[in-house]
């Protein structure tokens, strides 16, 4: 092949050189520059395809905005293909293969290896040389990652002679916890705070910052917190709480008469460097899905590859495995996942995938049990609104009331309601409606309103107090029966009023001394304000029904729909099963469904595909896992697999399946993807979070830099720290280690998690790279080809011609030049 | 350019009218531009001059020398205010005020803009269920053909008022697109951020300006909010429970100085007082220069930011480029040497002007403008630009002379017109780099690359004059010696008549100008052939101590080969076919379309590792 720039008719025209046998029409292919197009157009169509996608009309108007779809045909059902898995497919493997061969016979049989072709020959062979490299680097190519905790906290327990007794490992996150020791008054030690910048403030190092854990101890009556400071175990000392509230906390040095900074002696705490041994295989380069089995409890894990498992696209035998399989296609699969493991703990167990979804949540919901599960009412109602005229649907929304919960039986802030009736004598008793006690002195009302409801999907509209014209109305916003204030508990009804002056929103409760105004959001004001004395509202609750009561009972499958909208109050109304039942204020109820004995299933739920994080790429997904006795599971997906539940890192999952075996065996599985023992444990010194001005306020651009401090166990102890940042990798044992993840500080997220200021943990990219060296130096050499061909080659022609023409009239003054040659060069314009 | 260059039979093809009427139709046309310039120009002074409305009559200019601390950087007060606005108006300007009038004035009276429509709503997909359930929500016929009139005026700009969007019924449908995370789910999160962004606690939280006590400038600035109550008399302040507790370390006169200029300020505000407005502005910013001026930033330099965005980031000088287009075609199209050299002269005025608002922009950020869109989008054309520049001097006596020029006066416009009339896709805010950003590969492998792709766009600027001039009936010829090789071929005798093509066709007097735009397309790409090799090579090199690998197969990097790929396919395709110049104008198109895939298609709807970028 050759640039545009040459003009060298002995290279264009140049007959190739003859090759005889058998081979010679595949040589002469080869030799083809126009094979060599279009192999070049096929990797363009077939790079585009596996990138990009492919877009497609799904509608006879093209012009629509919707009629046009995109989709990655790589991720088709049929195809189901990571990026990394399209280009490394044969179809592309061969026309890589096809393009180096043409490349290859083309420039040796086409181009002659002479100054002004070097340009040409560098291209081909440095793209040969990439392609070599390429070969040797992507056949070769691990790549994971690896999470590094950044300390472990050793708790031990010694007797008087200093022995240890017990001794209990737990990873140093807040809210992790452990307990030491069996009887009545065992240890219970939970990490409650962990500062990864505390400032010494004593001895040699005062002034420096320092990694921090704080535990809290629990034994009996006896109750203390310990800090432990990282390479600093001198500074290890107990605070003791106290009922004082101006010094709840108080050093123990200053409790102890000897000053002994230690309150229990017993008990040694320890930070220890928590090594990684494994590191664990990117999911989207090469699917790498993986079951992790052992025997139920705290053992170590053993891994079993799941080979033929999808990425993209759900897959289920049954419409029954999901709540809402209706629009997913039946696409079984069944993969045997067989021990590999010689230290798997069921060698002979054959586990089965048969399912998958991409992205599923857990949902619950009421199901009809059979007449011998226990009586368990459950109503499913739709509370419609109608819209105005010419509006295309009314709003509706819809809720599941299980009538023997306190807290589910109610809805919509308690004016939805299903009550079980033992006798016609409740009746009277849920039919009482809740109402407002209201005095506007001003206008001289004094009077009770009724609490209307909030209309479906969208809250109530103001009713007039007084007279219409007053210029005061309210809207209840919501109404909560038996709150729980503190040690209170407490009637309220939150109500929106509105005076002639402002609006405002009031936290009316049954016992008036209660009652607050909320401050207007715009003042920024967090406390509630003394109620507005130019309107009293005391909160009446019903005696025990809401507004709107689903009564049922007292016989078999009777049900009863108790109304008290507006200032209508009339006797409990027979509903049915699917027939709509009128309310003034244009809301109309339908009893979707009645469950005397509900029983709760959970079953995945698809979340839509407009619905899903775009970023969560595996997060959401899950497997349907069985062993040899049934009972298939759908597992949850774990980005890493721990030991122990205390092993978990923050906001990572850890909820181990126990499958039945049959035969009285039980076994924990685990669904997540491969991992490979690192090639040096790795452990995390230091986590450094450069910041610019400012620092760190919760905004990644506030960040400049992540740096990991790592020392690597080179068999004689961990190595000295080495700094690994964003685009300062590690190189050891000729694997590079890259800063890839980070622990971001947060809040509690659920009763009883602790909050955390980060920084315990780093995540780090761990890869190889054969070949990189040969790659780059195809690249290298390519360029320079390129440099050649464009510019270098044009000068030597230059000189080549030059050279030729002062020849060529040399020769003509000679009178050497025949007159066809003589008129030739006059036609060039030469000599 | 020299008349002999273009042949009888392209002045056929062209239709080239009688030279003196056609001059007397150019000066027309010339003039009529120039007042258009003028009246451009001369608008806003004009608008000055009548009658003022206080966002007019009060003097914001001293808070543009104001620092701001946001997002980890030191903004002027006018750079701040321009990026917190457009969170709430997205590209729109309210009134006609400045963002810097709108912020303070959304801060002291925001009761002016509860039913006032400030609110931007990205995308007629999100505006059309917001309209209905505005006009839905209203029941009276009057109040419901008002809200038509309104929401026809919001599905056309996009604002909306804060009230309406309030409207339960409104609110109900915004839930509803909350649940859509990929079509709608963005913008209302937008929206719910506007309405944030908007409220005066925010409004006040954010307005970090005053300097730290301490002499390290890495330390977090304070808030006006911290101070503003110390104007108060202290006793009063403590009876009416409004007592604040001075920041430690600064002398507490220098915070009272603050804020007494703040509370002068929120006075004559209220009052609509424009003079004492300007004061109290004057006044406050004096005051925060003093508190710590070992910290404070250069205030030529906030000054010059605020300049800059008030300016918009002087992206209209493509219309300068557009002039220079005009008169740059003129002069080659008619062979008219004078408006070719007044086409030159505004191309100068115009790099010059880029030229200045690239190294300002350098200068504010403290950072090579390439690490955003709309930088990226900018440089990338500046670079062609500086590129025509050198081709031009070099090529001064060529035929060539005035092609170059053209190709970047047309790539520079076009790229400061998306950054023009698309600031929500190419936001021209100045924020940190990402982390993974920082470092020398930035500088390269992005230089280079973006260098490529101008040049990759100006080569098809070139190629589709080819391809108009074949379809306007031009012989077949093309540039026999290719782009530089015919330069260099030519040496200082200049070879043929214009250094393309050979001696016998321009001889012969045919398809000169074909040659010509085939050279001129063959030279930029052959030069953004090596570059965006070398780029992509430098990109992978840079990725692989950044990612882990060399190579991901990420869209970017898969689109950015795929157009390296259509160029190696027109140089071996133009060595086969017999209509060289034909398909190496389509094929140089084709690979201007897939670079702009890459760039535009692949950055905003197939997310990959390259999203900034």
């Amino acid at each position: 092949m050759d640039t545009p720039t040459t003009t060298d008719p002995t290279m264009a025209r140049r007959s190739l050189p003859r090759v005889g046998g058998p081979l010679a029409p595949v040589i002469d292919l080869f030799s083809s520059v126009r094979f060599g197009i279009v192999l070049l157009t096929l990797l363009f169509l077939y790079m585009s395809v596996g990138s990009a996608g492919i877009i497609y009309p799904v509608h006879p108007n093209v012009f629509h905005p919707d009629a046009w779809v995109h989709a990655q045909f790589r991720q088709w059902r049929p195809l189901e293909m990571t990026e990394f898995e399209w280009f490394h497919w044969w179809p592309f493997d061969l026309l890589m293969g096809l393009l180096s061969a043409n490349l290859i016979v083309t420039t040796i049989r086409r181009i002659p290896l002479k100054s002004v072709n070097y340009g040409v020959w560098m291209i081909h062979t440095g793209i040969i040389v990439l392609v070599v490299g390429s070969i040797i680097y992507f056949s070769q190519k691990v790549e994971g990652e690896a999470p590094v905790i950044r300390r472990a906290v050793v708790v031990s327990i010694k007797d008087a002679a200093g022995a240890v007794v017990v001794r209990e490992r737990v990873i140093a996150v807040p809210g992790a916890r452990t307990q030491l020791g069996a009887g009545p008054d065992p240890y219970l030690v939970e990490v409650t705070d962990i500062d990864p910048s505390w400032e010494l403030l004593s001895g040699s190092d005062k002034g420096k910052r320092a990694y921090s854990v704080t535990l809290t101890v629990n034994r009996g009556d006896q109750r203390f917190m310990r800090q432990v400071v990282a390479g600093y175990p001198e500074y290890t000392e107990d605070l003791v709480l106290t009922d004082d509230p101006q010094q709840p906390v108080k050093r123990a040095r200053k409790v102890n008469p000897d000053g002994n900074p230690i309150i229990d002696g017993a008990l040694a705490v320890d930070l220890e460097y928590e090594g990684q041994q494994w590191f664990y295989l990117r999911n989207d380069l090469a699917k790498a899905w993986a079951l992790y089995v052992r025997t139920p409890g705290d053992g170590p894990w053993t891994m079993r590859p799941i080979d033929g498992m999808p990425l993209y696209n759900d897959h289920i035998a049954s419409r029954d495995e999901v709540f809402n399989g209706d629009a997913t296609p039946i696409d079984p699969i069944d993969l045997a996942v067989p021990a590999v493991d010689p230290k798997d703990p069921f060698k002979d167990v054959d586990f089965r995938v048969t399912g998958y979804l991409r992205y599923a949540l857990d949902r619950s919901k009421w199901m009809a049990g059979g007449e011998r599960e226990p009586f368990n009412p459950v109503v499913i109602l739709e509370v419609a609104q109608a819209k105005a005229a010419g509006q295309p649907a009314a709003q509706a929304d819809r809720y599941q009331l299980q009538a023997l919960d306190p807290e589910r039986s109610m809805a919509d802030g308690g004016i939805l309601r299903a009550q079980v009736i033992k006798d016609e004598a409740d009746i009277a008793r849920a039919s009482s409606v809740p109402s407002l006690r209201v005095a506007i002195p001003s206008i001289g009302f004094d009077g009770v309103l009724p609490i209307t409801p909030p209309t479906a999907g969208a809250p109530g509209v103001p009713t007039p107090i007084g007279t219409a014209d007053s210029g005061w109305s309210y809207r209840v916003v919501a109404v909560q029966d038996r709150l729980t204030i503190g040690e209170v508990t407490a009637d309220v009804a939150i109500v929106e009023i509105t005076s002639p002056e402002r609006t405002w929103r009031r936290w009316a409760f049954s016992n008036p001394s209660m009652t607050r105004d909320l401050p207007p959001e715009d003042q920024g004001q967090q406390q509630p304000l003394p109620p507005d004395s130019s309107i009293t509202m005391v909160y009446e609750p019903a005696e025990e029904g809401a507004l709107l009561t689903v009564l049922i009972g007292p016989g078999p499958n009777q049900l009863r729909l108790a109304s008290s909208i507006g200032s209508m109050r009339s006797a409990p109304q027979p509903i049915e099963v699917g027939k709509p039942f009128a309310l003034p204020s244009g809301l109309t109820i339908t009893l979707l469904d009645y469950l005397p004995n509900a029983v709760a299933v959970t079953k995945p739920f698809i979340v839509p595909p407009e619905e899903r994080q775009r970023d969560a790429r595996e997060l959401f997904s899950r497997a349907l896992v069985s062993g040899p006795a049934g009972g298939a599971q759908w597992l949850d997906y774990h980005p890493y697999v721990f030991d122990r539940r205390a092993d978990a890192l923050r906001r990572h999952p850890f909820e181990p399946t126990v499958v039945d075996l049959g035969g009285g065996r039980k076994a924990e599985v685990l669904f997540s993807r491969r991992r490979e023992p690192m090639p040096t444990a790795v452990a995390l010194d230091d986590f450094i979070l450069a910041t610019h001005i400012g620092g760190y306020t919760g905004e990644a651009s506030t960040i400049r830099d992540y740096t990991s401090m790592l020392r690597f166990d080179d068999g004689s102890g961990w190595s000295k720290p080495v700094p690994c940042s964003v685009n300062a990798p590690v190189e050891h044992d000729g694997w590079w280690f890259f800063q890839a993840q980070w622990d971001p500080p947060d809040q509690a997220r659920f009763e009883g998690d602790r909050a955390s200021r980060g920084l315990n943990y780093t995540v780090l990219g761990v890869a190889n790279r054969e070949g990189v060296l040969i790659q780059l130096l195809g690249c290298v050499i390519s360029v320079l080809g390129m440099c050649y061909a464009f510019y270098v080659k044009p000068i030597i022609k230059r000189r080549h011609r030059e050279a030729a023409l002062a020849l060529a009239a040399r020769l003509r003054a000679e009178g050497k030049l025949s007159p066809a040659a003589v008129a030739a060069l006059d036609a060039k314009g030469g000599a | 350019m020299d008349r002999s260059t273009l042949s009888c039979g392209d002045a056929a093809l062209i239709r080239v009218p009688g030279p003196a009427s056609v001059r007397a139709r150019l000066r027309g046309l010339i003039a009529a531009l120039v007042a258009t310039l003028v009246v451009a120009v001369a608008a806003p002074a004009r608008a000055q001059e009548a009658a003022k409305p206080f966002h007019e009559a009060v003097d914001l200019l001293p808070l543009g020398e104001v620092a701001v601390q946001t997002e980890g950087r030191l903004k002027s007060f006018g750079s701040f205010a321009n990026t917190q606005m457009s969170f709430v108006s997205g590209p729109r300007r309210i009134n006609g005020q400045s963002p810097e009038f709108t912020y303070l004035d959304m801060l002291l009276r925001p009761e002016s803009y509860e039913d006032a429509d400030i609110v931007f709503v990205k995308g007629a997909a999100a505006r059309v269920p917001i309209a209905e359930a505005v006009i839905d929500s209203f029941r009276d016929e009057a109040a419901k053909a008002d809200a038509q009139a309104r929401m026809d005026a919001f599905l056309k700009h996009g604002l909306i008022s804060p009230a309406l969007l309030k409207r339960p019924e409104v609110m109900a449908t915004l839930r509803q697109m909350e649940q859509d995370l990929i079509r709608t789910e963005k913008v209302v999160s937008q929206i719910q951020g506007a309405m944030g962004v908007r409220e005066p606690k925010y409004l006040l939280g954010r307005l970090l300006v005053i300097p730290p006590a301490a002499d390290d400038a890495q330390q977090r600035w304070h808030g006006l909010g911290e101070v503003m109550m110390l104007a108060v008399d202290a006793e009063r302040a403590k009876a009416a429970g409004i007592e604040q507790v001075p920041i430690a370390g600064i002398d507490l006169q220098k915070q009272r100085a603050v804020a007494g200029a703040w509370k002068d300020l929120v006075d004559a505000w209220a009052a609509q007082d424009a003079p004492a407005a300007s004061k109290a502005v004057a006044a406050l910013a004096a005051s925060l220069h003093a508190v710590n001026p070992s910290v404070y930033p250069d205030t030529a330099r906030l000054g010059w930011e605020s300049w800059y965005f008030r300016n918009g980031n002087l992206t209209r000088v493509w219309l300068v480029y557009m002039a220079s287009i005009i008169l740059l075609l003129l002069g080659l199209v008619y062979r008219w040497p004078r408006a070719l050299a007044w086409g030159f002269g505004v191309f100068g005025v115009a790099f010059l002007l880029q030229t200045a608002a690239v190294m300002l922009r350098w200068w504010i950020s403290q950072r090579w403008p390439n690490s955003n869109m709309f930088e990226a989008v900018t440089t990338a054309s500046w670079f062609g630009a500086c590129c025509a520049v050198v081709l031009e001097l070099w090529l001064r006596r060529r035929a060539v002379r005035g092609w170059f020029a053209l190709t970047a006066a047309a790539c520079s416009m076009v790229a400061l017109m998306a950054a023009h009339f698309l600031p929500v896709q190419l936001n021209p805010n100045i924020s940190n780099m990402m982390p993974v950003l920082h470092d020398v590969w930035l500088y390269i492998h992005t230089n280079v690359i973006i260098f490529s792709y101008a040049l990759i766009f100006m080569a098809a600027i070139s190629a589709g004059a080819y391809m108009l001039y074949r379809w306007r009936g031009g012989p077949a010829t093309y540039a026999r010696a290719g782009g530089t090789a015919a330069i260099v071929m030519a040496g200082g005798s200049g070879g043929g008549a214009m250094g393309f093509g050979d001696d016998a066709q321009s001889a012969a007097g045919r398809g000169g100008l074909g040659e010509l735009l085939d050279g001129v397309t063959l030279l930029l790409m052959e030069l953004s052939f090596i570059l965006l090799w070398a780029g992509i090579v430098m990109g992978a090199i840079w990725a692989d101590h950044s990612w882990g690998r060399p190579w991901g197969w990420d869209p970017k990097e898969v689109f950015a080969l795929n157009t390296f790929i259509v160029f190696a396919l027109l140089i071996h395709v133009r060595w086969r076919v017999k209509d060289k110049g034909l398909w190496t104008a389509i094929l140089a198109v084709v690979g201007a379309a897939v670079m702009l895939f890459n760039w535009i298609v692949i950055n905003f709807v197939i997310t990959g590792l390259h999203s900034y970028a």
